[in-house]
């Protein structure tokens, strides 16, 4: 059979002395591999190499991305999917489970000790400057009752394999732990490369584990007014992808530390509808940077007062602030005896081991040792092979003096750990049509619900790009994969959907306030957008058959682009450029009320425009580009035409671009269509109108200034006239929230009201520059209060 | 000594704000043996919205105000009746220089006296090498933790020049170190700094002094508005020592605590979070009178 292989391991060899998943110490395949291995081994080149296209497909098409830092600014890179998940069977998985469930009571303890009656330190458990000198340890929080009784809500761990086989506990993540919304994008993305084999094997299913958590989530509020949001740092943050797929997936409000305010100790976000009480906030954001009064007063992402709102106990923090302190390197040397001592037995999970050089004997066991040892700051937050580069492996200093080193520890000591060089275990991954061993690491999500803590059964896997732990991290080019947790019987399999019988149709919850702003001016940015192309391109078809930029129509429409300080060279302007990326950044904010398709069509468009912006030629060249744009924009409007949600959000979105369509065709119409006009205005702007035939079919005459001003300006069946933008205007602010207030209309609906009924009783002739220029300000007016009413 | 404290700190602003949250700490503290509170208050204009009076970690009085509304004025008003203690003559229990490490690893609280808290980075204050050079010229291990505060203390003193001008609130202490010039909370900073990169403890204190001198007397620097100094842990019996590098004294019978902290930014007497768009003028008055 064409294509079949002769080798079952596929080439794959493990790295001599080094434990791996897929072989035992004994050289046999795990049993929990034989399925997989059986099944890579029926398949062809080809067949892989679909499936893997199958996978990066889905990841491409959900709009899966991470932020990479460094090097000239930063990018979203595609997601480094290693398609060949990592297999665990049941039982073992059990032990882990159970030693992490240990391990988080232990941190709960240790965090509520710290913030609460100190007995640890008091006691000798813990030696004092790992508290008292640890960046981490907020003050304001001693002595704070977190609200729902528990610090700890939701905690990851990063585990590996020794070489003894055993698993070890690398770090604790207590902060703000990331990955768990990527171990469900890696899961969907396997699943589908893995079809039929994911159908065959016993796969623990991921849907409950969140299922759980957010049902607990939801019973922490203290009432159904109460919301329960996603905290994030915003769109510039690394996993900012991961906040606003989190919070669509679990249906929670995506918000940041500036929609929210803080009265009478109670947190609000603000919302077009007003004030609304949030009861959980799952924070994404580290504790110190969200209230700058209180906490990091150079935060610019916080929200002042929310210290005091965790300290009156009216909102719970999925973790509590301050609980980043349990993440400390060197507090890992303290849990063992921490554990026999507060839990009355020994940690069922052992931590790498770990030496505080703030000791004596410990920094003299770390110095006589150096060669088996890394060597990293001891209040690092982050484990060794992931600290980008601040860790240092003791045999590299072998050259260096002993005593220059003895030195080194003993001055610096307090502020250093050591830690056994681990080799982290390997696992098999797709290289060059063979299985290749790379080490990898684990991270495992803990979720404390009503029925205790859960472990994911799965988790997302870390694997270093070489052979050398160190690349595990994604910044330094290693990659993510699933993690199939094995059973040898059937699984139960949930979704997070409820069932049938219990269908209730929930209405969108409130928009906050920074949203509506983003959607407006998305609006705004994509309607100049196409304001500006289309002026654009009628110019530049005019110059590729005059070939001289100074006839009188041309000079004139160059006179009011500048007046919009838009420039006619190069061909794409950078001022179209820049627009173009604002209406991505805005868009970039609300990442959560988009479909990956409307946010794809968009990121396509900035693309190609910066494509044009570097090379288009201006006349034919140019005016191809601008058609291309264009149909681009079209795409993009068509999709949120065709697919967005009729709600508050989508009203903001058309109200910016109708009042953008509105100022634009004012301005344009105010600049040209004066009495003295050059010859071939009229028909330039009804091409930029984009109604040249409406304007044949309803006046049957040459263009004249009257009927092209009739047809442009005050035509109420023309989308592209004056008249209909702020009959639409009109629509859309009646239907917003609070449009009557104590049943009177706000001033944002009277002064909708009043600019619809000024226009309608205007005729064609009396429109003059004037009063062109009085509808714009009026125009902007509007602007203005909406913004005073819903945006601030 | 008794003494009646007034304090007025307004703001102006150019343009009205609106969503100002304020922390303030102008109220002295009662400590025992040292000044005792017999009667204070502190009174926010216009009227706030919220308001919280609490203590903070290092036993600081609090008073935590919001203005939901938009405001062009806000003024803070203290006032206050004192009494400072005598304090009693040092025993000369200072530990030395090269002991202060095993007195530290002695000390098993991480209560807001502990020295703990005044050794590692704080937020105003990283680690300063220049800061670190110029300590250990004063550094000889067998001196006591009193002799090398004195002498650094001397030092400030005799080479830096007061002037207000020079930094302003937010001046990081290496930059007022490198100028040689400034003001009590720069000269406290670099003190401070100076102290704890020799391992010893040592923290900020901000407060009041006498405004008129004693008969006889001179006027001392940083009585007109809240001044600043430093506090030294000097080992486990003679615990905390108080110094004023701005006027080369021991801090006595004219200082008068309102907070303790590793540095301004624990014991600022406002941290604030406003909107506004315009520009801001503050004015601070201090009145110091022995009654």
């Amino acid at each position: 059979m064409a294509g079949s292989r002769v080798d079952t391991l596929l080439g794959y060899r493990p790295l001599p002395g080094i434990a791996d998943e897929m072989i035992d110490p004994q050289g046999k395949v795990r049993p929990v591999w034989q399925h997989l291995l059986g099944y890579l081994g029926r398949q062809d080149e080809q067949s892989i190499a679909d499936r893997f296209a199958t996978a990066d497909r889905y990841l491409s098409d959900a709009g899966v991305f991470y932020r990479a830092y460094g090097g000239p600014g930063t990018s979203e890179r595609d997601w480094p999917l290693s398609h060949i998940p990592v297999m665990i069977a049941e039982d073992e998985w059990a032990k882990i489970s159970e030693g992490l469930v240990q391990r988080a009571e232990l941190l709960e303890h240790i965090v509520g000790d710290i913030y609460g009656e100190c007995r640890l330190v008091r006691d000798g458990l813990l030696p004092p400057p790992l508290v008292a000198s640890n960046p981490e340890f907020l003050r304001p929080i001693v002595g704070l009752q977190p609200s729902g009784g528990h610090h700890l809500h939701f905690c990851s761990f990063e585990i590996g394999r020794g070489p003894d086989g055993n698993w070890w506990v690398l770090a604790d993540r207590t902060q703000a732990p990331s990955g768990a919304g990527f171990a469900l994008e890696n899961r969907v993305a396997t699943a589908r490369a893995f079809s039929d084999l994911y159908a065959e094997m016993h796969v623990h299913r991921l849907a409950s584990f969140f299922g759980n958590f957010r049902d607990t989530l939801l019973n922490k509020r203290r009432s159904r007014e109460e919301r329960v949001a996603v905290l994030s740092p915003g769109s510039a943050n690394e996993t900012y992808f991961e906040h606003a797929y989190l919070a669509r997936y679990l249906g929670f409000m995506l918000l940041e530390g500036e929609d929210l305010v803080v009265v009478n100790g109670k947190v609000m976000v603000s919302t077009v509808s007003g004030l609304k009480p949030v009861g959980v906030l799952w924070r994404r954001v580290d504790a110190s940077f969200t209230d700058p009064l209180e906490l990091d007063q150079n935060s610019y992402i916080g929200t002042p007062g929310l210290v005091q709102a965790a300290r009156s106990g009216s909102v719970m923090m999925v973790n509590g602030l301050g609980s980043g302190i349990l993440e400390t390197r060197a507090l890992l040397a303290f849990l063992p005896r921490i554990c026999r001592d507060v839990l009355g037995e020994d940690l069922k999970l052992p931590s790498i081991a770990t030496w505080w050089c703030g000791q004596d004997a410990e920094r003299a066991h770390v110095s006589a040792h150096l060669d088996r040892m890394v060597i990293g700051p001891a209040y690092s937050r982050l484990p060794f092979f992931d600290d980008k580069g601040q860790s240092v492996l003791g045999a590299s200093l072998r050259d260096r003096a002993k005593e220059s080193i003895a030195g080194w520890l003993k001055t610096e000591g307090a502020k250093l750990a050591g830690q056994e060089a681990v080799t982290l275990s390997t696992t098999p991954v797709w290289n060059d049509g063979k299985l290749a061993p790379r080490p990898m690491s684990l991270r495992v999500f803990a979720a404390r619900t009503l029925d205790g803590w859960k472990i994911m059964p799965g988790g997302f896997a870390r694997i270093s790009s070489g052979e050398d732990a160190a690349a595990i991290a994604m910044q330094a080019g290693g990659n993510a994969a699933d993690v199939w947790i094995v059973s040898e019987k059937p699984v139960e399999k949930t979704t997070l959907l409820p069932p049938d019988s219990s269908f209730t149709r929930n209405m969108p919850g409130s928009l906050p306030s920074r949203a509506a702003d983003n959607l407006y001016w998305l609006g705004r940015y994509i309607e100049r957008a196409e304001g500006t192309i289309r002026i654009l391109r009628a110019w530049h078809a005019r110059y590729a058959e005059a070939a001289d930029a100074r006839t009188p129509l041309l000079g004139d429409v160059t006179d009011y682009l500048a007046s919009l300080d838009i420039e006619i060279e190069p061909a794409i302007p950078n001022s179209l450029i820049t627009n173009i990326e604002s209406a991505l950044y805005s868009a970039s904010r609300i990442r959560d009320r988009f479909s990956p398709d409307g946010w794809l069509a968009l990121a396509d468009l900035a693309k190609t425009a910066r494509e044009f912006n570097r090379k288009v030629k201006p006349g034919d060249d140019a005016t191809r580009a601008s058609t291309i744009l264009l149909r681009k924009l079209a795409g993009f409007a068509g999709l949120v035409h065709e697919n967005m949600y009729r709600f508050t959000g989508w009203r903001f979105l058309t109200i910016g671009r109708m009042l953008e369509r509105g100022l634009h065709m004012t301005r344009l119409l105010g600049h040209m269509a004066g009495e003295d006009a050059p010859d071939g205005t009229y028909d330039m702007l009804l091409e930029i109108g984009d109604s040249v035939m409406t304007h044949r079919r309803r006046y049957n005459v040459a263009t004249a200034r009257v009927t092209v001003t009739d047809l442009l300006a005050l035509d109420p069946l023309n989308p592209r006239s004056i008249f209909y933008q702020l009959n639409e205007i009109k629509t859309e602010v009646e239907h917003l929230p609070n449009a009557y207030v104590d049943g009177q209309m706000s001033p944002l609906y009277r002064e909708a009201l009043r600019l619809h009924s000024t226009i309608a009783l205007m005729t064609a002739d009396t429109m003059s520059p004037e009063v062109y220029k009085e509808l714009e300000r009026e125009m902007e007016q509007l602007s203005d209060v909406l913004a005073q009413t819903y945006l601030n | 000594m008794l003494y009646d404290v007034k304090l007025k700190i307004a703001y102006d602003y150019d343009v009205p704000a609106s969503g100002a949250r304020h922390m303030v700490r102008v109220l002295p503290m009662s400590i025992p043996g040292r000044q005792r509170l017999i009667a204070g208050t502190v009174s926010i204009v216009p009227a706030p919205e919220e308001r919280v009076d609490m203590v903070d970690f290092f036993g600081n009085a609090v008073t935590s105000v919001y203005f939901r509304s938009a405001h062009s004025h806000s003024e803070v008003n203290m006032q206050a009746r004192v009494q400072v203690d005598t304090q009693p003559p040092g025993l000369g229990l200072y530990c030395r220089a090269d002991e202060i490490a095993a007195e530290l690893q002695a000390v098993t609280s991480i209560g807001p006296d502990s020295p703990h808290h005044f050794v590692g980075e704080s937020p105003k204050l990283r680690d300063i090498p220049t800061i670190a050079a110029y300590a250990r010229s004063f550094y000889k291990p067998d001196m006591t933790v009193d002799e090398i505060a004195r002498a650094i203390c001397a030092d400030i003193f005799k080479t830096f020049k007061y002037d207000s001008n020079a930094t302003d609130v937010d001046t990081p202490a290496a930059e007022a170190f490198e100028l040689k010039a400034g003001v009590c909370q720069d000269f406290t900073h670099i003190m401070t700094s100076a102290l704890r990169s020799l391992g010893i403890p040592a923290g900020y204190v901000s407060g009041y002094l006498r405004t008129i001198p004693p008969p006889g007397k001179e006027r001392l620097e940083g009585a007109d508005a809240m001044h600043a100094w430093v506090r030294v842990w000097a080992g486990r019996d003679a615990g905390w020592l108080e110094f004023d590098p701005t006027n080369n004294i021991p801090a006595g019978q004219d200082h008068i605590v309102v907070g303790y902290g590793r540095d301004y930014s624990d014991v600022a007497p406002i941290i604030g979070v406003l909107r506004s768009y315009g520009g801001h003028n503050n004015i601070q008055s201090v009145d110091v009178v022995p009654v």
